[in-house]
């Protein structure tokens, strides 16, 4: 009984509230700012990384965005020789 | 009082044995995987491979969650030869990995490394949510190797009224901001975005679990779903970086304009036959999203399956088990492009219909 109830009301107020969070989540008055902020947080957060980096380089070593550079350009290395050997089998297939 | 014991024991049991059909790598390169799904002595009933690409952001095992209630180990069941991409994890160096890379490189190797382990001239493709939205671009731009396509909840108009359109195509959000400071696009983030779509969801779970504590059934699917999405992976930058402008901001895909390394994609050039699934309760990908498909691809064949369920559910759910599956595999039993090779008969499976399908020819 007591639970029935207690089930009717909570749908009840989910159903109210996810339409209104809705609404808000829909709203510019909402995600203009939100997006400011966030972007804002972003940019900072990219500035002091390119301060940190360029602190690092100064003393000659390898920045994070260095290695990922490196890795990455592995990475590429190895899709082409995955090529090469595809076109390889189709030629001998 | 005997069902919130059982939530504890769960709760304390440790990770669920989510992925667990046995299966084997058929290639790899950088983070991403071909896994074959071992037949275990199922009869191979249908010649042409499966090839299932899951989104980037998602863990492979969605469409493997749990002994007795995976769509792969179904489908192998049924006599299907299956193959999934497994994206892996990508590592800081992946934010230099573009879209081009990963939707015509990677998954175009992955769909030749899939014809030549079945010996196969080409294979259907299933793709799920973002998934479905890379699938079907590459069977645009190359059809050569795609038998039959299937786009599960897959975004295709980006311009529509979801909460995910809205947001991305705010002023106020500025992509290339997030990926210049964190390189990929973080799950955390993602994660938080997703929540926001329905913000009393968890709420709603809780008193679900609450309400269904006793039923051992439930809580086993409950557990492995909460593991699967709780376990999210990150974009990669680049990639991220064009999928948000060129499809969620620019609409490309649906307007004609897009490019897949340099190459037009028009969804006209999809000749294959083509199945869009959409689901109704769907807040991820509303199912208009995807429906758009059939409107536009250039094939003879085209068919939705319309069924009700979220994104997720409707997918791993009991229902599915006897609903969405054996429609799939339905699907391409009846796309077949070889000859069946001779196998003992196998039980026969009744197609549901429950759920709404119909047909364009």
């Amino acid at each position: 009984m007591f639970w029935d109830a207690y089930k009717k009301s909570f749908d009840a107020w989910e159903k109210a509230t996810a339409d209104l969070m809705e609404v808000w989540l829909r709203s510019p008055l909402v995600l203009e700012p939100a997006g400011t902020m966030l972007t804002a947080a972003m940019k900072a957060k990219s500035m002091s990384d390119k301060a940190s980096a360029m602190w690092w380089a100064s003393l000659g070593l390898p920045t994070k965005r260095d290695q990922e550079r490196t890795l990455h350009a592995l990475n590429e290395l190895e899709s082409r020789l995955m090529d090469l050997e595809e076109q390889l089998d189709s030629k001998r297939g | 009082m005997i069902g919130l014991r059982k939530v504890a024991a769960r709760l304390l049991g440790g990770r669920p044995p989510v992925g667990t059909t046995p299966a084997e790598e058929v290639i790899r390169e950088n983070k991403w995987r071909l896994l074959r799904y071992r037949r275990e002595g199922a009869p191979l009933k249908h010649r042409t491979p499966v090839l299932l690409v899951p989104s980037l952001i998602n863990r492979h095992y969605v469409l493997d969650l749990l002994p007795g209630r995976s769509f792969a180990e179904y489908m192998v069941q049924a006599g299907h030869d299956v193959f999934l991409l497994d994206w892996g994890t990508p590592g800081p160096e992946d934010r230099f990995l573009t879209f081009d890379t990963i939707c015509d490189r990677y998954l175009g190797r992955a769909l030749r490394a899939t014809c030549r382990a079945a010996g196969a001239d080409k294979a259907h493709l299933l793709g799920y949510c973002l998934g479905g939205t890379l699938t079907t671009i590459h069977a645009a731009a190359h059809p050569e190797r795609v038998a039959s396509l299937v786009a599960l909840a897959a975004p295709i108009n980006f311009h529509d009224q979801g909460l995910l359109s809205i947001w991305t195509r705010s002023r106020a959000f500025d992509v290339d901001a997030l990926v210049d400071a964190f390189g990929n696009a973080p799950w955390p983030l993602m994660q938080a975005s997703f929540h926001l779509l329905k913000p009393t969801l968890n709420l709603v779970k809780l008193k679900q679990l609450v309400e269904r504590s006793a039923d051992d059934e439930f809580l086993d699917s409950f557990f492995a779903i909460e593991t699967w999405g709780a376990d999210n992976i990150s974009f990669p930058g680049d990639c991220y970086r064009r999928y948000i402008r060129a499809l969620y901001q620019g609409n490309e895909l649906l307007q004609g304009s897009f490019t897949l390394s340099g190459r037009p994609v028009r969804l006209e050039d999809v000749r294959c036959p083509t199945l869009a699934v959409t689901f109704q309760h769907d807040h991820i990908v509303p199912p208009e999203s995807c429906r758009v498909l059939l409107d536009r691809v250039g094939s003879e064949v085209t068919r939705q399956i319309d069924l009700s369920g979220g994104h997720v559910g409707a997918v791993v759910s009991r229902r599915a088990a006897t609903g969405l599956w054996p429609q799939l595999s339905a699907w391409w039993a009846e796309h077949e492009l070889a000859e069946a090779p001779k196998a003992p008969p196998a039980r026969s499976k009744k197609r549901p219909d429950g759920d709404r399908a119909r047909a364009r020819t």
